[in-house]
């Protein structure tokens, strides 16, 4: 089923808020790694505010969607996404970075409500993405839900899993090899409720991700490993929910899922996306942050 | 003849991986959420798991940082994932993986891994580094057992408490019986195997096997030698180790491992805080195993690392003089 034109918009402006509260974290220390957060920021709208199942009241309800932030050190998106729900005060932002704060330099679990992972060493997230899938699977086999005792009835079951589990992974992090170890075991173990989205920004940190270590082609390394692969427009808002819909319908086929996003690092702030930046510091990224809050700012 | 505290009764060898078998498959009769995750290694208990519960069973292959990363998972959801292998494989090559995804959360994940000086396999799986590396890490459990007794207690006990663990399976000879059915084993407390006056051996895995050996030796000498069994190498039972010093005065350490990070760097750090205390340290030296061969002719490893009984009275006698010496001064 078509979205509607004004979902769409709806979810782009909610893009914008996000960039916004970005911008504000990054103001704390003039820090951030501003260039991923912005090339993940549409993605990470469209699964929080859109997508998956999650109860901003409720943030540990068993039968939510989990989302696996590999690529932690853009945590800041997914701050922004929290805050944006009302898990967390407006205030909160401004404390990114800050000893003993919530939002801490990379996604922690234990400092964070809504946080299923803790990351920051790249290659990882996949591994443990794909292990919550597994026990999504292994639970509804040991622990089949009573007649009538579940939320979810059995017959909707059979069409969906309990929950899914979702796993945002950077192109550099590719390179890992473990990522390529959990593709293994997610195929083998027939896991069709693990979505993988790369964000394919094409930089990491020394330089274009496929000079300092190509991963193309990087369809056909998915495809390989037994993934259902598609590839989107990262920053095209319906090309992203469709993309997440379709991964929905296939359930059932026995296969992972890979989204690969096609995104630019910085996107939307002309000094970030010519700089490429990773880590941005003091005036480069204050530059950046100016001219995103005229461009963003105003979005209610 | 020597008088052995209370619950030791000194028996034939028996090996270690028996009894980590039988307190494996008791711990998940008991407990349901208990799965094995194997990477391409076996499981304790193996046949007893493929033909009773196959279902909990999660094969990863050889890929050791990913079965670290997916263990990891299935305990944030409420499972108790054990995962089996040499000490090298399961924390060696997934040390980060051990330390971000399974330590950072204190996730309620069990690691048995296989190390020790001993073996024919050479210097790639003879380890002795293990106790080292783990040892820093925070909020994991460290058991290294002396006999299949203390083994079968240690996995239940492990399996039962709530957070990470690694259990040390030694390398090495089988070690003799010591325990008895009924000792009370406690996580984070040693147990005096023999009192003594002179010096107290703290000895830890298979090293207590020889150490009891060496209580005979000692007996013919004329020396009166405590003995300490250090099964928690973390966290260290620092009230024991400090009684131990007060009462003798000098300690020797016991260890299957390289004395760099082990169990005698844990007691010295202790005794030098609290109670400088004159030690020697028995253990690998800054050095790599090899492949060696026990057979009627000796133990060519026991012999190159001096780990024999008899090397633990030298190492006393010289821990000894070490004190006298002290006291000679002040």
């Amino acid at each position: 089923m078509a979205h509607s034109e004004q979902l769409i918009q709806d979810l782009e402006r909610k893009a914008d808020r996000l960039r916004n509260h970005c911008f504000t974290q990054f103001c704390t220390f003039e820090q951030g790694h501003a260039g991923g957060t912005m090339s993940v920021i549409d993605i990470v709208t469209a699964l929080y505010l859109h997508h998956i199942k999650f109860d901003p009241k409720n943030v540990d309800w068993p039968d939510r969607d989990r989302v696996v932030m590999s690529k932690a050190h853009c945590c800041e998106a997914i701050y922004s996404a929290l805050v944006e729900l009302g898990v967390y005060p407006e205030e909160t932002l401004g404390t990114y970075y800050c000893y003993q704060s919530p939002f801490q330099g990379h996604a922690d679990r234990w400092s964070t409500a809504g946080i299923d992972y803790s990351g920051g060493s790249l290659g990882q997230g996949l591994s443990f993405a794909a292990g919550l899938a597994y026990a999504e699977k292994l639970k509804m086999l040991l622990e089949p839900p009573a007649r009538g005792d579940t939320f979810l009835p059995r017959y909707i079951l059979r069409y969906a899993p309990r929950y899914r589990s979702y796993c945002i992974l950077g192109d550099g992090e590719c390179q890992e090899g473990q990522i390529w170890e959990a593709a293994m075991f997610a195929s083998k173990f027939k896991l069709d409720n693990l979505i993988a989205i790369v964000d394919y920004n094409k930089w990491s940190l020394d330089g274009p991700t496929n000079d300092v270590m190509p991963i193309e082609p990087l369809v056909d390394k998915w495809k390989a490993f037994g993934w259902y692969v598609k590839e989107i427009d990262g920053h095209d808002m319906r090309q992203i929910v469709d993309a997440l819909d379709m991964c929905d319908r296939l359930y059932g086929d026995n296969r992972p899922k890979c989204i690969i996003a096609h995104t630019v690092k910085g996107f939307g702030v002309s000094n970030w996306e010519s700089l490429h930046m990773h880590l941005g510091r003091g005036e480069e990224m204050m530059k950046g942050v100016r001219e995103g809050r005229a461009k963003y700012g105003d979005v209610q | 003849m020597a008088t052995f505290n209370k619950h030791i009764q000194i028996g034939g060898p028996v090996a270690f991986g028996k009894g980590i078998e039988k307190g494996m498959i008791a711990a998940a009769k008991a407990n349901p959420k208990i799965l094995a995750v194997l990477e391409d290694m076996g499981f304790p208990g193996i046949e007893w798991w493929t033909t009773t519960v196959p279902e909990r069973m999660v094969e990863c292959g050889i890929s050791e940082q990913n079965g670290a990363v997916v263990a990891a998972a299935l305990a944030s959801e409420g499972f108790v994932p054990c995962i089996n292998s040499f000490l090298f494989a399961d924390i060696g090559r997934a040390f980060n993986q051990v330390r971000q995804s399974v330590c950072v959360d204190r996730f309620n994940v069990k690691f048995i891994g296989r190390e020790g000086a001993w073996g024919e396999v050479g210097i790639s799986h003879n380890t002795i580094e293990g106790l080292g590396c783990s040892r820093v890490l925070p909020n994991l459990v460290i058991l290294n057992p002396a006999d299949a007794v203390e083994a079968e207690k240690a996995t239940v006990a492990m399996m039962q408490y709530i957070g990470p663990v690694l259990l040390r399976q030694e390398s090495s000879p089988n070690p003799q019986t010591i325990f008895t059915d009924d000792y009370p084993f406690d996580i984070g407390k040693a147990y005096p195997v023999k009192e003594g006056t002179d010096a107290t051996i703290i000895a830890t895995g298979y090293m207590l096997t020889e150490a009891v050996r060496a209580v005979e030796l000692f007996e013919k000498i004329g020396l009166d030698v405590a003995v300490l069994n250090m099964c928690t190498l973390k966290p260290l039972d620092e009230e024991a180790i400090i009684r131990a010093a007060e009462v003798t005065g000098a300690i020797v350490t016991a260890e299957n491992a390289s004395i760099i990070g082990g169990l005698g760097e844990g007691v010295a750090a202790v005794l030098a805080e609290n109670l400088p205390t004159p030690m020697v340290r028995v253990g690998v030296e800054d050095e790599f195993s090899q492949s060696g061969l026990i057979t009627s002719e000796g133990d060519e490893l026991k012999a190159h690392f001096g780990f024999a009984a008899e090397d633990l009275v030298v190492a006393v006698q010289d821990c000894i003089a070490k004190k006298e010496r002290l006291q000679a001064r002040s």
